[in-house]
């Protein structure tokens, strides 16, 4: 089975977190299971690369996080959540266009 | 979960502890027991969840860069391939808490023996003409043997010196297991300690009780006994509950899996140098003093006095030379 490559790849984990949290607020686990759920179980992204990922963007103002002490199927435990700024979602954009010529260029040298 | 905690914690070992690095830990933690849980919720067996887990985690290399430690991390490689940080496993630290009773048993009775050695001449002062001389001749025996205890003690644990001299670290396991040991050995510390302290201050009584008798020698004699059995006990128990310590100090501020030990004791400090000497020679200097007087009087039955003048003067010594931080 082919797998993807971790160097491709590695641009853009960015622009998937930044996805998921345009919708809504969300935490690591979470967002791994969405990533994973959205590539039909293509992608698995990595815990230490989704958290090193985390501390870049949020370093970048990307993104922002803060403490909650409940999750959405109402247990208890003290997550992480993070969301998205206003400077991510520019990002967001940009790195959306700039995968939109990426694509258009590597195609052109790809045969089927 | 066990198991992926402790995988945590080695995959950290190297790491220095930083409040990222701790914030890195406890979130990954914490995604991982989510991922966990879940497999767990849709009927994966233990082992396979963990195994899951583990696998699909990734590598430290990736958190460096962004945790800013990639200088930190370099800096722990280099040290590591020069000095590498030995692991104490499990076994290791049994054995090493073994030896250390040894240590401590011989160490306890060598000193034992030097302070009953006195008992001897003691003893014999008022017998008759032979037994004067196998008096003292008994007393260098006890020191000789004793001495040669205390020095043994200090060479029983030479294959274990690395652990002084080499960095090294413990894993959890290892540590709730010397944690375990340390918390069954604290009663048998607690009565040790309570005991010799209870024998050296009653010490006394046989002077008291003897004095008043044809052989008041015998007074003195027993004291010393009383002593040394006081002191072997505390000594004992000391010397055997560092033991403990040293292994669960062993990890430091450079190793993320956490100091497991109490933080070193504040040292005591003292109001100047000469004060610091007093304090540390007054016992031996009474009891020269008592063993001089009480030698060239020969008045036994009296002498014993200097012990309880010399434990309340002792108070007001250390309490005059100490400094003490506010």
């Amino acid at each position: 089975m082919i797998e993807i490559s971790s160097d491709v790849i590695r641009g853009y984990n960015d622009t998937m977190i930044l996805f998921i949290l345009e919708k809504e607020p969300s935490y690591g686990y979470e967002i791994s299971k969405q990533i994973k759920s959205i590539s039909d179980g293509k992608y698995l992204i990595k815990e230490t690369t989704l958290y090193s990922a985390f501390t870049r963007m949020e370093k970048n103002g990307h993104i922002e996080s803060f403490t909650s002490e409940q999750d959405p199927e109402g247990n208890g435990k003290k997550r992480t959540y993070y969301r998205i700024t206003d400077a991510g979602k520019e990002y967001y954009r940009t790195k959306c266009d700039e995968w939109g010529l990426t694509k258009e260029v590597v195609e052109r040298f790809i045969e089927h | 979960m066990e198991t992926i905690k402790s995988y945590l914690e080695a995959m950290f070992a190297g790491m220095p502890d930083t409040p990222e690095v701790r914030k890195a830990k406890a979130e990954l933690f914490s995604m991982m027991e989510d991922k966990y849980n879940e497999l767990i919720a849709e009927g994966q067996s233990e082992n396979t969840a963990v195994g899951t887990v583990i696998s699909e985690f990734g590598n430290l290399e990736d958190l460096a860069e962004d945790l800013g430690l990639t200088k930190e991390v370099q800096e722990l490689h280099d040290i590591e391939s020069t000095h590498p940080r030995r692991q104490i496993s499990r076994d290791e630290a049994g054995a090493y808490i073994a030896n250390r009773i040894k240590k401590a048993m011989f160490l306890a009775l060598g000193i034992m023996l030097c302070i009953t050695s006195v008992a001897c001449p003691i003893l014999t002062a008022e017998s008759g003409d032979g037994m004067v001389i196998a008096g003292p001749a008994l007393m260098f025996v006890f020191i000789a043997i004793g001495v040669g205890f205390i020095v043994y003690s200090g060479f029983v644990d030479n294959e274990w010196k690395f652990i002084r001299r080499q960095l090294c670290f413990i894993d959890m396991n290892t540590a709730s297991y010397v944690k375990e040991k340390r918390k069954s050995f604290e009663s048998v510390r607690a009565l040790c300690i309570s005991l010799g302290v209870i024998i050296c201050i009653i010490c006394w009584v046989p002077c008291m009780l003897f004095a008043t008798t044809s052989r008041v020698t015998i007074g003195p004699a027993i004291m010393f006994l009383l002593v040394g059995i006081g002191v072997f006990l505390i000594v004992y128990a000391n010397s055997t509950a560092k033991g403990y310590d040293i292994l669960l100090r062993l990890n430091d501020v450079t190793t993320i899996s956490g100091n497991y030990g109490d933080p070193e004791p504040a040292q005591v400090k003292y109001v100047s140098k000469t004060a610091e000497t007093i304090v540390a020679c007054y016992w031996p200097v009474v009891t020269c003093i008592y063993l001089i007087v009480s030698f060239l009087t020969f008045r036994w039955n009296l002498t014993w006095i200097i012990w309880p003048i010399a434990g309340v003067a002792h108070r007001a010594v250390v309490i005059n030379c100490r400094k003490y931080d506010d």
